[in-house]
């Protein structure tokens, strides 16, 4: 009952004049940032920071947390459309997103993203409502042991992202890692691999690398098979999902929703693993894992659901303890600071408006977000229909504005020119993208937590396997590899690899 | 025709009276550039747009905040080095990239005092001793007690290696004759979050970062860095209290210009820059972040970063601290 009246305080506070327009506000800006690649709601957010100071606390956070979840809706759909996945939730959307845009179901792949998204949001933030509080203390339990097993699982599960050749999978991968250690060593300070450039000082962007050699390769493939690329996009099929679509992603969504929810709460990349970890689990599940890397609509509903809910779910901490899971969740803090409310276990307590008053608008943050986006969808692919002599050069010159945007840097376009030529050229090797991107993005977190845990275990490496929540992490990891490596199952794979031959 | 002769050097003689101190007593006549050497949303960010902010309705041209991070602010001053003395171009930064970086960067591409004038000396917030909410230790003596007990053993968690909590750390074992095992995070955040989980015992952090873990009882505060107790904490005393010399360790933000500022412009800036960091709406904003407002005059910024440079070269000399070892 009380849970009732809080909510209803909540919706109260949610649906006020203000409080729609400042949540709609939100949400549009949210989306067109999150079109544009490069630009991310971190800077956005620290833009508006100021502005937000005349706003009553709930009007403020109601605004910044659309643009945080809107930027999620609409970074999926530069990564369906072009290939462009600006951030690292959005990689795993682009594998099987562009390919049924290639196909002519970029509507299709839209809409499942959006309903997916939607669904996510909606159950995560009922599960915020209700658990907050408890789980909240789940974020704490998490040291540097658990979260280096939890990125072992995650790299184990790249290798299962691969369409493709295992061994290729699997440099790949290693070479991310490689690309990964370039940068500051965290523990003594030491630059490394930065050949003397203060510019690599702090290692290679993910979106830089992402974008140089996701959407430039692409671009460059795509200039040499013209006339292939423009047949293939004429023939646009269905908008929206069938009936027999939408049974299909029931299962993805749902399974999606539950992961990203538990790894969304913790705050040291939980919610960057939600959308691979996802992907993994679909494909596993999937009666035709051959189809995934060549447009399975489960491997866009799966881990888009799975990034929306971990979006929604990494407020628990920043709400229930003060930890930001994130830099965004850090701005939101400083934002709520300003205001004169320190961020905390009380919080709860003491400010009822804001904490239910947020809980509710985020539900309807993501219902605007349904609305706005699905009648977008037809807009959209119309937009790829433009002759590509047209269209390329404007994705380039979003890609070099993103990229410049991220530091204020010209050595960072070069950069991505740099990662751009090996995208092509890893693609005519036949090696994929997707493995090298999340190898780089969780060799230096392994790195860092690993050497962590070690210090904290003063050298122990038992420790891994002594403490539970590691141990199991590391046993199903285990078993995740010897799957992979079962020769049956081996044997499968060649056969599905020769299928698409 | 005379006249027009007599036009025309009247008007050069004019033109050439007006363009020489023009830069200095037109200033300014285009936007200036604040570059903040870090990512939107850090404490230089916020210093730096929350100042501009205010000075705005009277600067009389567009304050351009521009984030250029890297490095620890090295890739942002390098930048700021390399720009005309003519005030177009100034910088909002922080202890790491004026007061931490020319200690342990030996190839660092810039000098604070050589190529840059300090303006002021913002803000700053005292570093405080805080602990893991479970340990035994209830005072900042039994932590030292405890410590010399058992060296090298407890963990010591710090927002980086170089970081100014890591050398507040470091400046403590070496005042107090103690040691610990020193572990290092990317960034505050994660460092408080580990001690609140008990994965790490003990951490120097700001105390406007932590205020509300120590009120909520998820973090111990046995000590301040401060030249005075806090109001918000009566009952925690400073080190100086306690009988420990030389803990008085503060992290500061500044802003900066590069070297050979016209005497004019430079008054310009920091008369604008310090009225707008002691109007009542910033102080109090600060306030709430924990800073305390300070805005000195650049002879006294100038020798407060002399001080904190000689400072940390020593500890990082004591502790053997180098990035390439």
């Amino acid at each position: 009952m009380d849970l009732l009246s809080d909510l209803l305080l909540g919706a109260q506070t949610a649906f006020s004049v203000w409080n729609l327009l400042y949540c709609l506000l939100g949400v549009f800006l949210g989306t067109a940032i999150g079109v544009l690649p490069g630009l991310g709601p971190t800077a956005t957010i620290a833009m508006l920071l100021p502005v937000t100071f005349g706003l009553a606390p709930e009007t403020a956070l109601i605004m910044l947390a659309g643009i945080f979840y809107g930027a999620q809706y609409g970074g999926s759909t530069t990564a369906i459309l072009v290939n462009l996945p600006g951030e690292s939730s959005s990689v795993v959307t682009a594998l099987d997103g562009y390919q049924m845009a290639r196909k002519g179901q970029a509507g299709k792949a839209l809409a499942t993203a959006a309903i997916g998204s939607f669904v996510a949001g909606s159950i995560a933030t009922v599960l915020i409502a209700f658990f907050a509080p408890m789980l909240a203390e789940v974020a704490l339990v998490f040291g540097p042991h658990e979260y280096f097993s939890l990125m072992v699982l995650g790299l184990a599960a790249s290798v299962v992202l691969a369409s493709g050749s295992l061994l290729h999978a699997v440099g790949m991968i290693l070479f991310g890692l490689i690309l990964g250690l370039i940068g500051t060593d965290v523990n003594s300070g030491e630059m490394r691999y930065t050949f003397g450039l203060w510019s690599l000082a702090d290692g290679i962007s993910f979106v830089i690398v992402a974008m140089g050699v996701f959407g430039l390769g692409e671009i460059l493939s795509n200039l040499e098979n013209e006339t292939e690329r423009s047949t293939v996009l004429t023939k646009v099929t269905g908008l929206m999902p069938t009936r027999n679509d939408l049974k299909r992603i029931a299962a993805p969504v749902m399974r999606g929703t539950a992961i990203g929810s538990v790894l969304g709460i913790l705050p040291g990349g939980g919610a960057m693993l939600a959308s691979f970890a996802s992907y993994a689990i679909e494909k596993k599940a999937s009666k035709r894992p051959q189809d995934f890397g060549k447009g399975a609509i489960e491997g866009v509903a799966g881990p888009e659901s799975a990034n929306n809910a971990g979006a929604q779910t990494s407020f628990i901490p920043m709400l229930t303890l003060g930890i930001p899971s994130n830099p965004v969740m850090a701005l939101m803090i400083g934002a709520l600071i300003m205001q004169g409310i320190q961020p905390g276990p009380s919080v709860i307590q003491e400010q009822p408006v804001l904490f239910w008053g947020l809980i509710v608008s985020m539900w309807v943050g993501n219902l605007m977000l349904l609305v706005l986006n699905l009648p977008l969808i037809g807009l959209w692919v119309k937009m790829i229909s433009i002759p590509y002599g047209f269209l390329f050069p404007a994705i380039v010159a979003f890609c070099a504005i993103g990229v410049f945007s991220l530091n204020n840097a010209t050595f960072d376009i070069w950069l991505m020119g740099l990662f751009g030529i090996a995208g092509y050229v890893l693609r005519k090797l036949d090696c994929e993208p997707a493995p090298l991107l999340l190898g780089f993005v969780l060799g230096p977190m392994l790195e860092e937590h690993l050497r962590r845990a070690m210090l904290v275990s003063r050298g122990d490496a038992t420790t891994f396997v002594s403490r539970p929540i590691s141990a199991v992490l590391l046993i199903l990891a285990l078993l995740l590899i010897a799957s992979i490596l079962a020769p049956q199952i081996r044997a499968k794979r060649e056969e599905a690899f020769q299928d698409e031959e | 025709m005379f006249r027009y002769v007599f036009t025309a050097i009247g008007s050069a003689a004019v033109a050439c009276a007006m363009s020489m101190p023009a830069a200095a007593q037109d200033y300014p006549t285009k936007p200036v550039t604040v570059i903040v050497p870090f990512a939107p949303g850090g404490a230089s960010d916020t210093i730096g747009r929350l100042a501009t902010q205010i000075m705005q309705p009277t600067f009389g041209q567009p304050l351009v905040v521009e984030n250029k991070p890297g490095a620890n602010g090295a890739v942002g001053a390098a930048e700021l080095s390399r720009e005309a003395p003519d005030g177009y171009t100034i910088m909002a930064a922080s202890i790491g990239t004026l007061g931490i970086n020319p200690a342990l960067q030996e190839d660092l591409p810039y000098d604070p005092r050589e190529d840059m004038e300090i303006l002021t000396v913002a803000v700053r917030t005292p570093n405080a001793l805080v602990t893991r909410p479970d340990i035994e230790a209830t005072t900042a003596e039994e932590l030292i007690a405890a410590l010399k007990e058992n060296p090298d053993a407890m963990l010591f968690a710090s927002s980086g290696t170089g970081s100014s909590d890591h050398l507040t750390a470091e400046l403590f074992w070496q005042v107090t004759g103690t040691s610990g095992i020193h572990v290092p995070y990317k960034g505050g955040g994660p460092a408080q979050t580990d001690l609140m989980g008990g994965h790490a015992d003990a951490s120097f952090q700001n105390l406007g970062a932590i205020a509300n873990f120590v009120r909520e009882g998820k973090m111990k505060m046995l000590a301040l860095a401060a030249s005075e107790r806090s109001p918000d904490f009566p009952d925690v005393p400073t080190f100086a209290e306690l009988g420990i010399e030389g803990m008085e360790v503060y992290s500061w933000q500044a802003f900066a210009a590069p070297k050979g500022l016209n005497p004019a412009v430079k008054d310009v800036l920091v008369t604008s820059i310090t009225e707008a960091l002691k109007s009542p709406q910033a102080t109090e904003q600060l306030q709430k972040m924990g800073f305390e407002v300070l805005a000195n005059s650049p002879v006294e910024a100038d020798a407060f970063v002399a001080d904190e440079i000689a400072r940390w070269t020593e500890v990082i000399k004591a502790g053997n601290i180098s990035p390439e070892g």
